[in-house]
């Protein structure tokens, strides 16, 4: 038995000598891939697929697999999830989930084990606050109202309307905005929340307008932005709209046609940007997706991925858990398509916003 | 407060109009449970299968509207059979006094149904993926119309038209032909009505046949009306079916109408005093109500069924 137990130990450690040169090693990514948010995981899997064939590719001296797994947007299965990549070792860092709900949920467990998580989407200020393994690849709403607010107030609005889902995110959406506006002396002449997924605005629309604001800031994905907008031209409404980076997506346009004319919102990528990099990721996408061009978030994944793997890269030749983490909070200056990335002290990449307006069916960066 | 102020006018109107698609869904949902007495839980997923097969045919061939209507019925007909055969069927195997009044057995078609749903919604994903798909323009029925204060849209009207017609079209088929008097024959006493010689089987048959092809239509044109189309998009109307349907007394299809506009016409109304997110409160605190207070549902009690 002891004998036994000898040359157990033994392999062991030859086997951990081996692999002590560049080693092999595995990312979790945990992200809705069914359920009523699967289209955006589905884009997070495509983008995170890019850039793992492109690493692949520049034939590095180490193997990374990414193990996907299915939350739902479920904060139970998100918590699952967490605990079975805890238990694996192989497993040093983790990307994911898609709503902060979930990607909160689950940080508790990946506090208690000491994994590095970032989520390339998980927005709320409280994501990162829960410990120092919590990271994102998302300007939050802290930093996204106060900006928006700043450009409806250069625009005159003094009386604004404000509607976001009825999520931690659509709270965060409402309370930051909220601040700014305050702080500046402003006012927010009605603040409601909606249930994500509802299709008829048209009573919130009519209950808006009775409100006469001078301008409507809203919180809502593309889903239903579309039927807010659509809704909104059918009630004759004229209020100018403006949104967060959330709502940019192609899919926005798809869905409402010219009624998403006139939106003001901002954004970290822009598909029609110049540089080398983005045209490489977006024709890599349009060829993995009959044509359709990304939104903002499946490159918000794709640089959250390469991050990730520039940090794996970095902790070689023997990564840990505790080592990636560390060589993720160095990342400075990460050249990625949705701008530079730098973690700060609270592990809050600070993106840079761009306005942006719809003009004519196509996203126009705008310079007010 | 003016109650006659236009704001509770246009209201009043995206309720009515709310309850409306409601109404076009639980038609359907109401007669199969007229005659089972079991929910089927699949019917959200025939009223998605509807939209898509709409949906498939306009980005194919771009045929006129009503081609699409009569596509998403036939795919209805269709997939009703196919319901009824894969989730109902087996469960009528047993043709013995006691199987047939077991309530265990009729039971189990909730979980059938309920997997043929999954099934299908989960099959829609990955053939179609998960993303909400745009209708072509030229297609939506959701044309403002200005009438005196209030805006509607084209698909209102629509949407009223097909919700009577069908109406109309289920009591004549119920009360003046033969295979609605074997339906109705077979929801009052399935038993009784196989011992005088009705073919059950067949007239189950038809019931399914027929509600799923209101259900498709349902799809459509709900679809055509938000100009959105995607694999979970059964879900919601299903529920508000359903608490329709309860409401109205489990097996009246006209009282299952009336309490789909009344759901619609409370939803909208309820926005004007409660947040907007609360609105779903009202059809689940109607749902408790109705079995607190009218078990056998508002029009439900001495009514012959269906």
């Amino acid at each position: 038995m002891t004998l036994r137990l000898a040359a157990l130990t033994a392999t062991a450690v030859v086997g951990l000598s081996v692999s002590a040169h560049a080693a092999d090693v595995k990312i979790g990514y945990q992200l809705p891939l069914t359920g009523d948010t699967a289209q955006y995981g589905q884009d997070f899997r495509k983008a995170a697929e890019i850039a793992l064939d492109e690493f692949k590719a520049a034939d590095k001296p180490f193997k990374v697999e990414i193990v996907f797994e299915d939350s739902r947007s479920d904060a139970k299965e998100g918590v699952n999830i967490a605990r079975k990549f805890v238990d694996d070792k192989a497993i040093v860092g983790v990307l994911g989930d898609f709503t902060s709900g979930v990607s909160m949920a689950a940080a508790q467990v990946y506090k208690e084990a000491g994994l590095a998580q970032l989520s390339q989407t998980a927005s709320h200020p409280d994501y990162t606050k829960i410990s120092k393994y919590q990271f994102r690849n998302i300007a939050t709403q802290a930093q996204e109202g106060p900006y928006n607010a700043k450009w409806m107030a250069s625009k005159g609005f003094k009386n604004v309307a404000v509607i976001a889902e009825q999520t931690d995110w659509g709270q965060s959406v409402v309370a930051g905005y909220t601040e700014a506006v305050k702080a500046g002396g402003g006012q927010v002449a009605f603040s409601e929340f909606f249930n994500r997924g509802l299709k008829d605005y048209r009573s919130l629309i009519s209950k808006i307008e009775r409100a006469k604001p001078d301008a409507i800031y809203t919180g809502f994905f593309y889903e239903d932005g579309a039927q807010f907008l659509k809704q909104l031209q059918q009630l004759g409404v004229k209020t100018p709209v403006y949104s967060t980076s959330a709502a940019y997506s192609p899919k926005l346009l798809e869905l409402s046609g010219d009624a998403a004319d006139g939106l003001h919102l901002t954004s970290n990528f822009l598909p029609t940007n110049p540089d080398p990099a983005v045209q490489k990721f977006v024709a890599e996408w349009k060829k993995r997706s009959n044509g359709a061009e990304p939104g903002q978030f499946p490159a918000q994944a794709y640089d959250a991925v390469r991050i990730m793997l520039a940090a794996v890269e970095k902790a070689q030749p023997n990564p840990t858990r505790e080592s990636v983490r560390d060589a993720l909070a160095q990342t400075k200056d990460f050249p990625g398509i949705t701008g530079k990335t730098t973690f700060d002290a609270d592990r809050e990449a600070n993106k840079e916003l761009t306005k942006v307006e719809v003009k004519g069916g196509q996203f126009a960066p705008v310079k007010e | 407060m003016d109650l006659f102020d236009p704001y509770y006018l246009q209201q009043l109107a995206i309720g009515l109009s709310l309850g409306m698609t409601y109404a076009l869904m639980a038609i359907g949902f109401t007669l199969i449970f007229g005659v089972l007495n079991v929910v089927n839980f699949a019917h959200g997923e025939i009223y998605t299968l509807g939209a898509f097969a709409g949906l498939v045919l306009i980005t194919a061939a771009a045929p006129p509207i009503a081609a699409v209507v009569f596509a998403a019925l036939a795919i209805g007909a269709f997939a009703g059979f196919s319901l009824e055969r894969l989730a109902f069927k087996p469960f009528r195997r047993f043709t013995d006094e006691a199987s047939l009044k077991s309530r265990a057995m009729r039971e189990s078609t909730l979980l059938s149904s309920l997997a043929v749903s999954i099934v299908v919604r989960e099959a829609l994903e990955i053939v179609f993926g998960s993303q909400m798909r745009s209708v072509p323009f030229e297609y939506l029925i959701n044309t403002p119309v200005r009438v005196g204060p209030v805006i509607l849209v084209t698909g209102d009207f629509i949407i009223l038209g097909v919700a009577a017609a069908m109406l109309i079209g289920l009591q004549y088929l119920l009360t003046r032909t033969r295979i609605g008097l074997s339906i109705r024959a077979v929801s009052n006493n399935p038993l009784g009505a196989k011992y005088v010689g009705i073919d059950t089987d067949r007239t189950i048959i038809m019931t399914f046949v027929v509600g799923s092809m209101m259900g498709a239509a349902a799809g459509i044109l709900v679809g055509l009306y938000y100009g959105a189309i995607f694999p979970a998009m059964g879900f919601v109307p299903g529920i508000k079916a359903f608490v329709a349907m309860v409401m109205g007394g489990l097996s009246s299809i006209p009282g299952a109408v009336i309490c789909a506009l009344i759901l619609g016409i409370s939803e909208s109304m309820a926005t004007t005093f409660v947040s907007s997110g609360w609105s779903d409160m009202v059809a689940y605190g109607f749902l408790i109500l109705t079995l607190i207070f009218f078990p056998n549902g508002l029009f439900g009690a001495g009514r012959e069924r269906v």
